[in-house]
């Protein structure tokens, strides 16, 4: 039997699965549980394909790389700083989607704080091609 | 674990001929556990009768807050134990960072709402915030978790000795997913009711009527259907009925339920809707309505 996730997260996820904008979850260990259509088609993966990604391996799957095309550690990616630091991060750079191609991206990611502590980080990605909206255009 | 429902009615008290049958007070289901301990799961206005049928037993009870919206706190003024000295209650809720459980409840009981202030009661009452971990109450381990509705709020799941009873009367957890299609583990409250002996829960609204109360916090009948489904709980009760709803619309609701419910295979006697003052055996392997008097 599987433990069910805390109330906060599920409540994300649906708000996330509504969303046109690309949004990512990680659970309070870091763990991958959850990322939105959107952000699938901004990764040329659906997160179904995916699954649950361990914290640490996420962070390498799509890059990120900095303006200089070096990858960027995971211990300063903002929503592992998030999770991490329990305090809200902000970051710009870029993305490898599956099929190569690069995303220019800003990320904002915020702590899940509970009365029981935290339960985890949302990120959202505002792609640089994005129609305003935040959505892919 | 015998269980009563004392009051089955959501949002408002519906007192009157066309709510008889069914009941119009608000929630409250008494437990009596296998050592004789007592629980009494929320607090509305069906407190009051629970209260008069303890009132002869010098008493130590247990009462367990879902949440504190007035349909499930309404009747802790008239509850006659609470005012006797000999009686010792405890008051378990969820916490919220904005107030300790104490103080918040004090809001409605006290000036002008109230005649009596929280010291004032003559009882010996405790209020203590649900741990996150299994906790035990007399023969039973009693276990608290956040569920999707408006504001902190808690399901229970009560075991005691091979049975349980899951206790989750305001829950929407269809908002913003599909309960069909969605892993267990993502599910608002299934934990609580997986395998359950006898499941309470939510059913507030027909299918035609949830699209007008999207976000209010409750389920429709499909959504109802469908988490008890997923719950594999033996034995389901919709409670919380619609003011709205008299005892003839209940009655379609009722006969719509086990209608879908054998259509997708199940026993339809093992769905139903609540009545108030009917009462379950969890004892008997397969619960069943005792009597509705």
């Amino acid at each position: 039997m599987t433990q069910q996730k805390p109330l906060e997260l599920i409540l994300a996820r649906n708000l996330m699965s509504a969303l046109s904008t690309p949004a990512f979850l990680v659970d309070e260990g870091g763990v991958l549980v959850f990322y939105n259509e959107a952000a699938g088609a901004l990764l040329g993966k659906r997160f179904e394909e995916l699954g649950t990604v361990g914290a640490e391996e996420w962070g390498s799957l799509f890059g990120p790389f900095d303006r200089d095309g070096e990858p960027i550690p995971y211990d300063e990616l903002p929503l592992v700083i998030a999770v991490r630091n329990g305090r809200p991060a902000h970051a710009d750079f870029e993305i490898s989607s599956a099929d190569g191609a690069r995303h220019q991206v800003e990320i904002s990611a915020f702590p899940i704080l509970t009365a029981h502590g935290s339960q985890g980080a949302i990120a959202v990605l505002w792609p640089a091609s994005s129609n305003g909206n935040g959505a892919l255009s | 674990m015998k269980v009563k429902l004392w009051g089955t009615r959501g949002s408002i008290p519906s007192p009157g001929p066309e709510t008889i049958r069914y009941g119009g007070n608000t929630s409250c289901v008494g437990v009596t556990l296998a050592d004789g301990s007592m629980l009494a799961l929320d607090a509305g206005t069906g407190i009051r009768s629970l209260g008069l049928a303890l009132a002869a037993e010098p008493a130590r009870l247990h009462i367990l807050l879902t949440h504190l919206h007035l349909d499930h706190i309404q009747g802790l003024v008239f509850f006659a134990p609470a005012f006797q000295a000999q009686t010792e209650i405890v008051i378990w809720g969820p916490s919220s960072p904005e107030a300790s459980l104490r103080d918040r409840i004090a809001r409605y009981i006290s000036a002008p709402l109230s005649p009596v202030e929280v010291r004032e009661l003559p009882c010996d009452v405790s209020f203590r915030h649900c741990p996150q971990t299994e906790w035990e109450i007399g023969s039973a381990r009693i276990r608290a978790a956040s569920v999707a509705h408006r504001g902190p709020t808690l399901g229970y799941r009560i075991e005691d000795g091979d049975s349980s009873l899951a206790y989750i009367p305001d829950h929407e957890p269809a908002l913003g997913a599909d309960l069909d299609a969605l892993e267990e583990d993502w599910i608002s409250g299934l934990g609580l009711a997986r395998d359950a002996s006898l499941l309470i829960h939510d059913g507030q609204y027909s299918d035609a009527e949830y699209p007008d109360h999207l976000g209010w916090g409750h389920s429709s009948l499909s959504h109802a259907i469908s988490f008890a489904r997923r719950s594999g709980a033996e034995r389901t009760v919709l409670f919380h009925h619609d003011p709205m709803h008299s005892d003839e619309q209940l009655d379609q609701l009722a006969a719509e339920a086990s209608e879908r419910w054998l259509a997708l295979g199940a026993d339809p006697a093992a769905i139903e809707l609540a009545v108030e003052r009917a009462e379950y055996d969890l004892a008997v392997p397969a619960p069943s309505a005792i009597s509705a008097s």
